[in-house]
């Protein structure tokens, strides 16, 4: 079962500043997340990552193709496709006349659920909100902020979570939290369309990446896969008359291979440190090479 | 899933959210309507011709109801909307499993349940004030009527207040609409004084007032007179229900959902 099928889709806006420029947000997207993945959507700023988020959730119309959830279409189907979906979103909502009980409560009656005392319980102990329950959004810090924005997005046990930059702004403490929530809701089967701007966790967390740029998708496999195609790998040998050469090369050269080109005899060789390619480097040059 | 806890969840939420802060959606429309009867209705009513051959606060009383249920009915859904425009909560309802038609039917029930709460109040005040300055005790003369008319007043001037809310792009935008429209409308639609003594051009224009006609329906159900038949009243009011509430549909699918 797929838990998201991105097909053809398009989504061009007119540019608000010039009303004759049509600005291509989305040019044909083609991609699916499997149920129970925790997959990375990755570009730089305006690439086109919210827009497809805001599709997802029928915030926008697209302007051609289709996204189904769990098989349901966002055009023909919203209603049944909402229920599937949680969403945190990038900016954070400033819900002023309610505490967070209150807020969580009104969430998950949105989604038709009534008397949820337990699961919001439940995701307050585990964001570590419930000492904050009876406050309001202003009084809260930013990570508390994203904390409950993640509550409200679970409240009603989505099989899709979208996030949208959850970490934006926020300490490591609590990303690492994060992180170890998304692998425990991913082990309870729940799937993850993630966007961020830190690598790292992209590469850490996710089994599978689509990388775009000005709303082309320009790679989609494992993170594994990227690094091996576009990262180099730095290998330092030190040699047993304590010379010290430091050579670069394609990730995906093996070592031996790598010896041979450079006329290097291993019984020559002291130590060899390898440094691996970053997800990072890999990201850049398929950003930058289009 | 039963698509009528999403619904009384969002009436849920907009009754608490007036709630929270009753003395500026509740106290004080009282207290303007308290001050307008004092002036109007016993200080200066006391030297003024009865109209409709009735004391002057007793014909009043029915018209400043009904102008606290404009006004608050109005304020109720706008409020919600500019609230939440700006602490990005319409995103939270266009991202639930909502339709279009609850989230402005339940913002019409939040809208009635605000402009009948200060609509009724007012009366009460109204009624002390009638009965301490002429000894006389107002009734209900139409129950039936005066709930239907709370209904169709509320009801009609949330649905607008969701129209303006969603479709204005700024604070100024928003009470230019309640300043240079809904006041004047109010005011010149019979609130303080009967059409019967102006110019008979002003009384045909009276006519092309929507305001007018809910006015008159609400001071016939409570004191029995009005301007014109109960007929032309209830058909208007009926109309104007149906167009505020597809213009309200109109403009949450075409207005902006964005934050301000």
């Amino acid at each position: 079962m797929k838990a998201l099928e991105v097909i053809n889709l398009k989504k061009n806006y007119i540019n608000p500043k010039d009303q004759n420029q049509n600005v291509q947000a989305l040019k044909g997207l083609n991609f699916d997340i499997h149920a129970g993945e925790i997959f990375g959507f990755l570009g730089p700023n305006g690439a086109g990552k919210t827009t497809l988020i805001s599709t997802i959730t029928t915030l926008e119309k697209p302007t051609e193709g289709d996204v189904k959830v769990f098989g349901e279409s966002v055009l023909h189907n919203p209603l049944k496709t909402k229920r599937s979906v949680g969403v945190v979103h990038q900016e954070v909502i400033n819900t002023g006349f309610f505490d967070i009980n209150e807020i969580l409560e009104f969430q998950s009656g949105y989604y038709g659920i009534l008397n949820n005392q337990d699961r919001i319980h439940f995701l307050m102990d585990r964001l570590a909100l419930l000492p904050h329950k009876y406050k309001k959004v202003k009084q809260l810090s930013g990570g508390m902020k994203r904390r409950l924005m993640i509550a409200k997005a679970l409240v009603h046990n989505p099989r899709l979570l979208l996030l949208d930059e959850p970490t934006a702004g926020v300490d490591v403490e609590l990303r690492e939290s994060l992180w170890r929530f998304v692998q425990e809701l991913q082990a309870e089967g729940t799937s993850v369309l993630l966007t961020t701007h830190y690598l790292e966790e992209a590469e850490s967390l996710c089994q599978r990446i689509a990388i775009i740029n000005k709303g082309e998708l320009h790679f989609l496999g494992t993170p594994n896969d990227v690094i091996k195609k576009y990262s180099t790998k730095k290998i330092r040998i030190k040699f047993n008359n304590g010379d010290i050469k430091e050579l670069i090369c394609s990730a995906h050269e093996a070592l031996n291979q790598i010896l041979k080109t450079n006329n290097i005899d291993i019984t020559s060789v002291f130590d060899i440190q390898m440094f691996e390619g970053k997800l990072e480097e890999a990201f850049t040059k398929v950003v930058n090479q289009q | 899933m039963n698509p009528w806890i999403p619904f009384l969840t969002l009436i849920h939420r907009e009754i608490k959210r007036f709630i929270k802060v009753i003395i500026q959606t509740v106290v004080s429309p009282i207290i303007s309507s308290s001050l307008y009867l004092l002036i109007f209705g016993v200080s200066l009513g006391a030297k003024m011709n009865p109209q409709n051959e009735m004391p002057y606060i007793a014909f009043l009383i029915p018209g400043l109801m009904v102008m606290g249920l404009i006004n608050n009915s109005f304020q109720n859904s706008s409020s919600s909307v500019v609230n939440a425009k700006f602490s990005g909560d319409l995103e939270d309802l266009r991202v639930a499993p909502i339709t279009n038609n609850q989230i402005i039917w339940a913002m019409g029930v939040g809208g009635i349940i605000r402009g009948a709460t200060v609509a009724i109040i007012t009366g009460l005040v109204g009624f002390i004030f009638q009965y301490l300055t002429t000894s006389t005790v107002m009734t209900i003369h139409h129950p039936f009527l005066f709930l239907l008319f709370l209904i169709l007043g509320g009801l009609i001037f949330s649905f607008c207040g969701i129209f303006v809310a969603f479709l204005a792009k700024t604070f100024d935008q928003l009470s230019a609409f309640s300043t240079f429209i809904l006041l004047p409308l109010t005011y010149l639609g019979g609130v303080f004084m009967s059409i019967e003594g102006l110019h008979p051009f002003w009384q045909k224009m009276c006519h092309l007032n929507p305001v007018f006609y809910l006015i008159n329906g609400f001071r016939y159900s409570v004191v029995g007179v009005t301007d014109i038949e109960i007929w032309p009243i209830l058909l208007v009011n009926c109309g104007a229900l149906v167009v505020s509430f597809f213009m309200a549909k109109y403009s949450l699918t075409r207005g902006s959902f964005s934050r301000w």
